[in-house]
């Protein structure tokens, strides 16, 4: 069964608008929908309006610009959203195709136009419309703010660096402070010793007394001497912070320590053993670990005790993440509870001892810091005293 | 340099004749507008056609958002041209806003144009006082509100494309048989600073030989603002198309020609 189709009824009930314009827009037929959707009747369209009286100004211009160009360089456009402009002057937002119809030379003769009905889409479209250029704003605000954010961080790691430096300004200060503290203290007493002896020597007239004087002069400048050598050693400590760390037997530095103070244990008599079985070697800058034995050994024999035999015994100990390396004597012992919180300052002698420079311990205090260790001191007046020096810690706490 | 300004303005030349004539599309589309046109000049001329940046090939990242906020970025453009192309004695053709970058080309290097042609001119599209451009400043925020809802429809899967670095060739087809496809960011740029300029104050300076070809009856730039441009043009000739719309060149070709090829007897 054939059906006849009436093609002028389809047009004018097609669930579509549809009108036909001529190439200067006026509009010359249009079907009931297209009607419906913006209110007029036939009579107030056919051959009174054109295209443009539907629309807005601002959408007359887009229709200028975009649609009228495309139409002609293409012969049809596809998917325009237009608000058209209803009788009672409400918009309704259409989205149209157009297609141009030529005659047989290629003259543009009309315009056929669909138009449809978008407005509940319209609404949708237009809240994502806000949606995307919220989230636009939103991103570039966040785009902002993390510029912001990456030019605070970088001030914060330049203050931080700052910090550091102050610190490290600080501390050269406190040091400096104490070098000029002990300068002044321990150079003093020499050098008015020296300035006194010069004036004995300029106003005396013996020759063998001149003699005697000088030798005396030159003893006093030999300890000057190396009083301002360790001052001076102990100032570069603090610059050696990159030294190397090399495997280091302690029995070989044991050794060169016991050699270099060979004549002070023979006139001391003193009896120093060693142990180093527990932990023989370590990692560490083995001018440091000769530095730390020879202070503790020199220190113990220095301040022995003239009533005993002078005992004196190095060894290690090792656990899970240290090695701890323990000078233990018997010697006159120290006032912990007196001198203890300044036992390790610069300049700090807890002994009236003649050779008391308040040097080594400062030192050894100083090396073993820079390397992260730690040292310890048990001690009790006229027993004797146990130096106890954490060598290195694997971990971090302190 | 040469190389950068050809692909930075889609340049494309043609033609068998010794004179140049150089014609920039106006505002919503590209150097295709001009192919009715184009065909009646190829034997006597040497054709130059360009997209303005931000229009039809250019290269959009060349679009700069502060030299193209006034016309004036785009006359400098259209100078850099003719000084790599070594273009001179050129006829300027320039459709709606691109007639004034041409003025204001002309205004920059006078000695530049043998002769501007202007489409549709206007040098001010909002009313102001006595002076009549069309259009207030509410009918232009409509303009942006209708450019908005189309950008709907232009998929952003397009940009790559345009940006010509896209693996997707279907995609390229569909844009080669598309006409005035523009970045819409770009587009709603372009109509802020093509709709709401002024440059009123410019006409009276130009001393070229210009043409004015008007559409009787223009939504966009009316009859009653072409024969304004012309009262302010000291050299100029206006001829009135007995035409509908903005681009007599798409609408009537045929007039559109037989205007130009006149004045340029």
């Amino acid at each position: 069964m054939s059906h006849t189709i009436d093609y002028k009824e389809l047009c004018s009930i097609f669930p579509s608008g549809y009108f036909c314009s001529q190439p200067d827009g006026t509009i010359i037929d249009v079907n009931q929908k297209f009607l419906e959707l913006i209110s007029y009747t036939r009579e107030e369209v056919v051959y009174k309006k054109k295209f443009t009286d539907l629309l807005s100004k601002g959408g007359e211009i887009y229709f200028e610009t975009v649609y009228s160009s495309i139409l002609k360089l293409s012969g049809k456009v596809e998917e325009i959203n237009f608000d058209f402009i209803k009788k009672n002057g409400t918009k309704i937002p259409v989205l149209i195709n157009s297609v141009e119809v030529k005659d047989i030379e290629g003259h543009h003769v009309l315009t056929y136009t669909s138009v449809f009905n978008i407005s509940q889409r319209k609404r949708y479209e237009q809240e994502l419309l806000i949606a995307k250029r919220k989230a636009k704003n939103l991103s570039d605000d966040l785009m902002q703010a993390n510029k912001v954010l990456i030019s605070n961080s970088e001030l914060i790691i330049k203050q931080k660096l700052q910090l550091e430096l102050n610190n490290h300004l600080e501390h050269k200060n406190r040091q400096l402070s104490s070098f000029a503290h002990i300068a002044s203290h321990n150079l003093r007493a020499p050098v008015s010793n020296l300035i006194s002896l010069n004036d004995f020597y300029n106003e005396s007239s013996d020759l063998e007394d001149k003699a005697m004087l000088f030798t005396k002069i030159e003893i006093v400048i030999g300890h000057l001497n190396e009083t301002l050598n360790e001052l001076i050693d102990s100032v570069k400590i603090q610059e050696d912070i990159n030294i190397t760390h090399e495997p280091t037997l302690f029995k070989t530095v044991f050794n060169k320590t016991l050699e270099i103070l060979e004549v002070q244990l023979l006139d001391s008599k003193a009896l120093v053993t060693s142990n180093f079985s527990e932990a023989p070697k370590i990692e560490y800058p083995k001018l440091y670990l000769e530095s730390i034995m020879l202070n503790l050994l020199s220190n113990s024999i220095r301040y022995r005790s003239l009533d005993r035999i002078p005992k004196i015994h190095f060894y290690t100990e090792i656990n899970s993440n240290e090695i701890t390396l323990i000078a233990t004597d018997n010697g006159l012992g120290i006032n912990l509870k007196k001198h203890g919180h300044r036992l390790f300052g610069l300049g700090n002698t807890f002994h009236r001892h003649p050779d008391s420079k308040g040097v080594g311990l400062y030192m050894i205090k100083t090396q073993i810091d820079v390397l992260g260790g730690c040292i310890a001191v048990e001690s009790e007046v006229d027993k004797g005293t146990t130096f106890k020096i954490i060598l290195k810690k694997v971990s971090d706490d302190k | 340099m040469l190389k950068t300004i050809l692909a930075r303005n889609y340049i494309n030349i043609h033609g068998d004749g010794s004179k140049v004539i150089l014609f920039v599309h106006g505002y919503g589309c590209d150097q295709h507008m001009w192919r009715f046109i184009t065909p009646y000049f190829k034997d006597d001329y040497k054709i130059v056609l360009i997209d303005l940046v931000g229009s039809g090939k250019s290269d959009e990242k060349a679009y700069d958002f502060d030299k193209y906020g006034s016309l004036e970025g785009y006359a400098d453009d259209i100078l850099e041209i003719c000084e790599v192309l070594d273009l001179k004695d050129v006829i300027f053709v320039g459709h709606s806003v691109s007639a004034i970058i041409g003025l204001l080309t002309a205004l920059k290097r006078p000695s530049l144009f043998k002769k501007l042609i202007m489409i549709g001119p206007s040098p001010r599209y909002i009313n102001d006082d006595e002076y009549f451009g069309g259009f207030s400043q509410e009918d232009i925020d409509e303009l942006l509100e209708t450019l908005d809802a189309n950008f709907l429809g232009w998929s952003s899967a397009m940009a790559p494309v345009i940006m010509g670095n896209a693996d997707r060739p279907e995609l390229a087809e569909e844009l080669e048989h598309s006409f005035c496809q523009n970045n819409p960011e770009i587009a709603r740029h372009f109509a802020k600073v093509t709709f709401l300029g002024d440059n009123r104050s410019d006409l009276d300076k130009l001393r070229t030989e210009t043409l004015i070809i008007q559409s009787k009856s223009d939504a966009i730039a009316s009859l009653k603002i072409g024969q304004y441009v012309h009262a302010h043009i000291a050299e100029s000739k206006l001829v009135v198309l007995d035409s509908t719309g903005h681009c007599p060149h798409l609408s009537a070709p045929d007039q559109t020609i037989e205007a130009m090829k006149h004045y340029l007897k």
